[in-house]
């Protein structure tokens, strides 16, 4: 960026562009001007006047003492930070501050060897020492008060407020005690989140922070992302878990919860432990941002409970072992199937880009299979049918091009609490105006920021997507210049819009003018994105949805420019680096098929070594052919999957195989019925790499050690089992040679090496040692962008928008489903589908909130149904009633409510109810297994 | 007698002189009652209620209209009767008791009672025996009223009746034979400057939007009148709203506007519903919305709201109450002009600002400038053109709400006009343009000032507001001072750490000293307090906070010093006379 301008402060000159604010420029420089409610990423505030300056521009000095936070910097201005004057007024300020929050250590010279059990000859309260502060050597404001000098003696008097702790909220302790209304808090959950959970209140002297009318955060619409944590500069805010430890050390590591690559920065005890997270700054995936998973989620890294040691089933019972025993073992049994026959290896999406490709390359090789995959990959035509139309598989623009987005549409995918980060530039968008269509049939976060919300009966969805694009086509909303040189003929896709009438799309449920004002929001505004999942959609039409999806993309022209794009919402974290190192049954490195000979014979000759061509088994056809096709199997990590219905619902499917060898963090219920347990290192103990959903890939290296704790990364295992199954080639130094050989095999990786990577990395600069700052721009030291692929040659930039320099084929291809309806599973007995929802907020619903050890919301539920469907099934409005499921049974109170599809019954809860029950969870890794929003088969019934 | 040329305005103008004369000269008298705040609190709604009664019980036939007021709040509430054709006979201090008789002898039999009259207004063969002419009671005599020249004559809530008397001529002038910049010019050339306070010339603050190509522009009016002792903003909209609303409208076309937007405090019940009221039939004629009077201007207005908060009148706290937001101000720049409600270019004008407006066009803006004071570059005064709006309260004989030309004395207005201070006790200072003004000793030299926004400048006073508390020789100034710091801490929003913490501490010191327990160190605290604030603070809330104790220290520093060092109170401290405070956590 080019450094348009000079100002000096304090005498040293510094660069910096126009329309920074001074204090902005100064942090970015490395020059500290003090300041408490200012935060970087955030807009100023102008409150603390801690900031505050003389300057002197072109036209004479500026009126007053100006706050560096808001004096936009011009060239040629001098500013004076540290004048008798500036200082004065700063400590005048911080004297009042002190005078109202506990100030017993802050101006005492003892307060940096004093220790938690000294007598203090000052008799200073408990409640007023720092040392008992949670905050405590890592408070910004006592930082602050130092830099500053303040004086013991104070002529203001000092009153302790005694307000009641907050600690029965989930994850959060609140202390307004300790808190200098700094706004920061309001201000992160407002501007940065979208949220607004939280908000000032009273006025003057009482003025402080916290909930509207006081109530919990269950009710407040906290989506518990911990932004207003990481801002605070005292202890006012803090997060429960290891609220009074102190980290020893900080790493820089890659959240695994979800496939967004949120940086986050690990706290560390002097005991090794992980205390806290805090999301990194200066990230691109999630600038700073985190989700409850991230924030909240990461204990279980250092949990006394994980697996120190492999294990051995004799006698029935799992004993342990030690490695070369099990190992040995292992080696011994998978020996029988080398010739490729009975065996399956299944990974973990959570793996580095190295570890898959050495699982694959285990398989591939060492066991001659092409059975081979993660367990993330459920859902094949997530990306598999957008890399028919567009020619890759993967996002087509970055996740914050969200926020620059001229509308954005929102498909079957409930994004806040499964991709959470990428819905905080959507919300932000829609904040700003940004026209907000979400298509879902369940209300999830975002149908209440929606500008327009459709719902369609459940599987209709391929029908609405039509009538969607009909309406594009028919009003001409699409750039046919550039489709006749781009792209390959749609007119397929025209007759099937043809075929498809008006009658048929009112089966949708969705009226007709909704389904042409979506089109018009997407179609006329200058970029539109779309974020998809796959959630509920019958898998006979999910591939022609995302077909549908992305024609509507590359028909306005949304593929190859910024701020627009399709983003589909994969699941596991690392699911796109499993594609792209086809960690998968039927592809190879590279992505070509396992059948394209000219492609296989490449990667032969690079392995030297002959591969099956036939496609393998996919993780869910290994596990129907468990006992049978497959009598032994490989897992590398424990999956949801493996009891969510997505793969198997039942971990009993493992106990028909002969053999089963599990790879895991924890004793998780399938690694308790395997034959050998091999205790795997977490992702922060690795070093390797990541691709994030939007293409990036982002380098990871140890962050922590365990100790007494002989976890290995899969990788080695693979190495090692390779070893004595006498297979070569799985031998490597170290991570950078595996990502070496997968350059030189997978053309988008071509240019990237871990010395690329280091090169797309930038120091932070740092305002000096001795100054106070927020624990995010502590922390953030250098800034790792990552490269986002492809990247064909060494040479070659990071590619923010996929398609800018065309399509990898020469034209896209749009595809033309046979739009039509399927109708959803329902059985005589329960002839309705519920679709349960989750909402942050409900500001039109009383609820009570059960005080105790926790807060839990106690309240009837609204059971939402078609006034039709009430008719016939004899519910009038406000009856109460029983929602029935094969499973479950749960109670509310019925709301005739037209804007329910028919046949669809509608039961929304809030998110703080979730929070409660995995705060309270005794899962080992409780984020890791958030429970989804599933459509299931139900019926309503009078409850008495 | 509707030619196929009338203007659209003729016809409306046509039909209210119709009502207006129906009203005046019909078959039946009319009956207005003040319904002003005084009206109000004085029991204005009681003795309408009263005289529908009286009607009804003695059926007799009369309009009956609820007014806003004259202005003279001593004698509220007060009552006229006009008989057709006849003169309007006021009763002051009127009780349902009255009421009864009033209808029975005056308005059924045509008999005034002139025992309980406190003057008539009309023509001047028309004066009913033993009433005196309201115009020469010393409070109406020296007035010179402009924006309030239809206070206390007019159905507020009734647009008809603002237009019968000269209502939106100036808008139909404007629209029909004058340009945009034409309009400006005029507003320019009346030397009109902001009554919201710092007195800026309207017409260049109008410049700064009408030269914002924008194509969204909104202009604001402030009516968050939270001074205590200010209720003139009020007292306009409550009698007048439509000078307001046609003023607005005016200077949407002078800027290039497209909407505009009356903020009113949240319980300002009478001046919400009566400028919403006007605002509707507004639109019923066309005088609002798309395409007035068939022209190709189109300007909307709506009411906003605010909470109970002081700070909501600061400009940039007022746009984000507007916006829905809590109202705290915003940094600048941005000046609003740039960025202001909802990001867009923005002008906030006073109440008072607007009202003139309708009569600046109408008129001319050289009559307008020929009002008030001249410039006098040696003294640093630019003129003050126009009129003052003042509300009088607190000791002092005559309370109300008064509109002279800027140029009188406070003398002439606080003695010949309202009468000085009652039961002959001395005056011993005036508090003016609200509590962050400060106060003013009741000097020789002060009582000569003139009004004139740089007058009062240059003498540490603010015309602002126009709200001016007389305080007699009982009156404790410390006492006083803690009790508008009282106020100005409850008001401070808290977001600036200087003004959120530095009143609450003032205050504290103050309470000290008041109640005899200040120490010698006491007054440095507070000024270093102060400065800081003054210094420090984000708005005119914390940078003019510390006025009222520096004043205060400047006229009668000795005192505080009494209450410090002699342990004495110097006057009968009374009971808080604002809100009530707030402490620190």
């Amino acid at each position: 960026m080019p450094d348009d301008i000079t100002i000096s402060i304090d005498g040293v000159e510094i660069k910096t562009q126009p329309g920074k604010m001074v204090l902005e420029a100064a942090i970015d420089a490395g020059v500290y001007v003090p300041y408490l409610c200012y935060h970087s990423g955030m807009k100023p505030y102008a409150a603390c006047r801690m900031c505050v300056v003389v300057a002197e521009n072109e036209r004479g000095r500026v009126p007053g003492f100006p706050a560096a936070c808001t004096l936009a910097a011009t060239d040629g201005m001098t500013v004076w930070s540290e004048t008798p004057d500036v200082i004065e007024l700063r400590r005048s300020v911080m004297q009042m501050l002190i005078a109202e929050h506990p100030n017993g250590c802050l101006t005492c010279h003892r307060v940096d060897i004093c220790g938690p059990s000294d007598v203090c000859l000052r008799h200073v309260s408990v409640n007023d020492r720092c040392i008992t502060c949670p905050k405590n050597e890592r408070c910004e404001f006592k930082d602050t008060v130092r830099y500053l000098g303040m004086e013991l003696e104070s002529p203001m008097s000092y009153v302790y407020r005694d307000i009641p702790l907050e600690v029965s909220d989930p994850f959060y302790d609140r202390d307004y005690n300790l808190c200098i209304t700094c706004g920061r808090c309001v201000r992160a959950c407002e501007e940065m989140r979208g949220d607004n959970a939280i908000c000032f209140t009273e006025r003057s002297g009482k003025a402080l922070v916290g909930t509207s009318f006081g109530t919990s955060l269950l009710e407040s619409g906290c989506e518990f992302c911990g932004a207003c944590i990481d801002v605070c500069p005292v202890g006012a805010l803090t997060e429960r878990e290891g609220k009074w430890e102190k980290p020893a050390r900080v790493e820089r590591t890659i959240c695994t919860h979800c496939p967004v690559g949120c940086q986050m920065n690990l706290e560390i005890n002097e005991q090794g432990r992980v205390i806290r997270t805090v999301p990194e700054l200066n990230s691109p995936a999630n600038r700073g941002q985190a989700c409850y998973k991230g924030k909240f989620g990461l204990g279980h890294l250092t949990s006394g409970q994980r697996l120190r040691r492999p294990m051995i089933r004799r006698n029935g019972r799992l004993e342990n072992a030690t490695w070369d025993e099990a190992l040995d073992l292992v080696a011994e049994r998978l020996r029988a199937h080398q010739a490729g026959e009975g065996f399956g290896l299944i990974t973990a999406p959570d793996s580095t880009n190295e570890e898959l490709y050495l699982a694959q390359k285990f398989a591939r090789i060492g066991m001659n299979t092409n059975n081979v995959d993660h367990s993330g990959n459920t859902q094949p035509a997530l990306t598999g049918a957008l890399e028919d139309v567009l020619g890759y598989p993967g996002a087509t623009n970055s996740i914050w091009d969200l926020e620059k987005a001229g509308c954005i549409l929102v498909f079957n995918t409930n994004l806040t609490e499964s991709h959470n980060v990428v819905g905080v530039p959507v919300k932000r968008a829609a904040g700003n105006g940004t026209p907000l269509i979400v298509i879902d049939t369940r209300e999830v976060e975002l149908t209440r920021y929606a500008d327009l919300w459709l719902r369609p009966v459940p599987g209709t969805e391929l029908l609405l997507l039509g009538a969607v694009l009909k309406q594009v086509l028919q009003e001409d909303l699409i750039d046919a210049e550039w489709l006749a040189e781009h792209a390959d003929s749609y007119d397929t896709l025209v007759y099937e819009l043809e075929r498809l009438s008006d009658d048929a799309v009112a089966a949708t449920g969705v009226p007709l003018d909704d389904i042409a004002r979506a089109a018009r929001m997407y179609g006329e505004a200058d970029t539109g994105a779309i974020v998809y999942g796959l959630d509920n959609l019958s898998a006979s039409i999910s591939r022609e949805c995302v077909v549908a999806l992305a024609d509507l993309a590359l028909l306005t022209r949304n593929v190859d420019r910024p701020a627009g794009g399709i983003f589909p919402m994969r699941q596991g974290a690392n699911g796109q680096g499993a594609i792209d190192v086809g960690c998968l049954p039927d592809r190879l490195p590279g992505g070509a098929p396992t059948f394209d000979d000219a492609h296989r014979a490449h990667v032969e000759e690079a392995w030297a070594a002959r591969l099956p061509a036939s496609t393998g088994m996919n993780a869910a056809s290994m596990l129907e052919a468990a006992g049978g096709a497959i009598t032994s199997m490989l897992l590398v990590g424990d999956s949801p999957n493996y009891s969510n219905g997505l793969l198997v619902s039942d971990v009993a499917v493992f106990e028909r195989l002969e053999f089963l060898a599990v790879a895991d963090t924890f004793l998780s219920p399938v690694a308790q019925v395997a034959d050998v347990v091999l205790p795997r290192a977490t992702f922060a103990e690795k070093d390797g790499t990541f691709t994030n959903l939007e293409r990036r890939v982002q380098r990871v290296r140890p962050a922590i050690t365990v100790r007494n704790n002989d976890a290995m990364p899969e990788g080695w295992i693979f190495a090692e089992l390779a070893s004595r199954l006498d297979v070569a080639g799985l031998d490597y130094d170290e991570p950078a040679r595996v990502m070496d050989e997968i350059a030189s095999i997978a053309p988008n990786y071509r240019g990237i090496s871990y010395q690329r990577l280091a090169q797309e990395t930038a120091l932070i600069m740092q305002t000096g040692m001795e100054s106070p700052r927020p624990t995010q721009l502590l922390y953030t030291t250098r800034e790792e962008r990552g490269i986002q692929w492809p990247c064909p040659t060494p040479a070659s930039p990071s590619s923010p928008v996929l398609y800018a320099n065309g399509f990898p084929n020469g034209r896209a291809e749009p595809g033309a489903p046979r739009f039509r309806a399927i109708p959803a599973p329902t059985e005589t007995d329960l002839p309705a589908t519920l679709a349960p929802g989750r909402v942050l907020l409900q500001s039109d619903r009383e609820i009570t909130v059960e005080p105790g050890e926790l807060n839990r919301i106690v309240r009837d539920e609204r059971v939402h149904i078609n006034p039709a469907d009430a008719a016939s099934w004899g519910i009038s409005d406000d009856a109460p009633v029983a929602v029935v499921t094969a499973g479950n049974r749960t109670t509310g109170i019925a709301r005739l409510d037209p804007t329910v599809p028919p046949g669809v019954v509608s039961i929304t809860a809030l998110f703080g109810q979730l929070a409660v029950e995995l705060q309270a969870s005794e899962d080992l890794n409780p984020m890791a297994r958030v429970p989804g929003l599933h459509l299931e088969a139900c019926r309503v019934e009078l409850a008495r | 007698m509707t030619a196929p040329s009338e203007s659209p305005f003729a016809a409306i103008l046509a039909a209210a002189r119709r009502r207006w004369e129906g009203l005046t000269a019909g078959d039946r008298p009319w009956i207005r009652v003040g319904t002003g705040l005084a009206g109000e609190a004085a029991g204005g709604f009681e003795v309408v209620a009263a005289v529908k009664a009286a009607l009804e019980q003695q059926q007799v036939a009369a309009n009956v209209s609820e007014v806003g007021t004259l202005g003279l709040c001593f004698a509220e509430p007060l009552l006229d009767v006009q008989v057709p054709n006849g003169p309007r006979v006021f009763y002051g201090q009127v009780t349902p008791e009255l009421t009864e008789r009033i209808v029975r002898q005056h308005v059924a039999g045509g008999d005034p009672l002139a025992e309980h009259a406190v003057g008539y207004l009309g023509e001047p063969g028309q004066a009913p025996a033993g009433i005196s002419n309201l115009q020469e009671h010393p409070m109406m005599a020296l007035q010179q009223r402009i924006a309030l020249r239809n206070a206390g004559n007019i159905d507020p809530s009734d647009l008809y009746q603002y237009i019968a008397n000269g209502g939106y001529s100036a808008l139909n002038k404007a629209l029909t034979e004058m340009s945009p910049e034409d309009t400006l010019g005029e507003v320019r050339t009346s030397g009109l400057r902001g009554r919201g306070g710092a007195a800026f010339p309207a017409g260049i603050k109008w410049g700064f939007l009408a030269g914002n190509p924008d194509p969204n522009k909104y202009i604001l009016c402030n009516c968050e009148e939270g001074d205590p002792g200010a209720f003139n903003d009020r007292g306009i909209l409550e009698s007048d709203p439509a000078t307001v609303v046609e003023g607005i409208t005016i200077a949407g076309y002078a800027c290039n506007a497209n909407r505009g937007y009356i903020f009113i405090r949240h319980g300002h019940n009478q001046p919400i519903d009566r400028t919403r009221a006007v605002i509707r039939q507004a639109y019923d004629l066309g005088l609002l919305g798309q395409n007035i009077l068939g022209t190709d201007f189109s300007f909307d207005v709506e009411v906003a709201l605010t909470g109970d908060s002081y700070v909501s009148g600061e400009e940039t706290a007022l746009m984000e109450a507007i916006e829905g937001k809590r109202s705290m101000p915003r940094y600048r720049p941005p000046f609003p002009a740039q960025v202001g409600v909802f990001g867009k270019p923005s002008n906030i004008n006073n109440v008072k600002t607007l009202a003139y407006v309708p009569e600046i066009v109408a008129r001319g803006g050289q009559w307008f400038a020929g009002i008030g004071t001249q410039p006098d570059p040696d003294n640093r005064i630019n003129g003050s053109s126009g009129t003052a709006i003042l509300c009088l309260s607190g000791d002092i004989t005559y309370t109300g709400l008064i509109e002279v030309p800027l140029g009188m004395t406070l003398r002439q207005v606080l003695f010949d006009m309202a009468g000085g201070v009652p039961n002959g006790k001395s005056m011993k200072l005036l508090q003016t343009g609200g509590p962050l003004g400060g106060v003013l000793s009741a000097s020789d030299a002060n009582l000569d000032l003139v009004l004139d926004f740089d007058v009062f400048r240059a003498a540490g006073a603010i015309l602002g507001s126009g709200g001016i508390i007389v305080a007699d020789e009982d009156t404790c100034v410390v006492d006083l001072t803690r009790n508008l710091i009282a106020f100005c801490q409850y008001e401070s929003c808290g977001k600036c750490f200087p003004c959120r913490m530095g009143m609450s501490h003032l205050l504290e010191v103050l309470e000290r000293i008041s109640n005899l327990e200040g120490t010698g160190e006491d007054l440095a605290l507070m000024r270093n307090i102060g400065e800081n604030m003054q210094a420090g603070s984000l708005c005119g809330h914390g940078q003019l906070g510390f006025n009222p104790v520096s004043s205060a220290l400047r006229y009668f520093g000795h005192e505080f010093d009494a209450h410090i060092l002699e342990k004495r109170h110097t006057g009968d401290c009374p009971d808080q006379m604002f809100s009530p405070r707030l402490t620190r956590r």
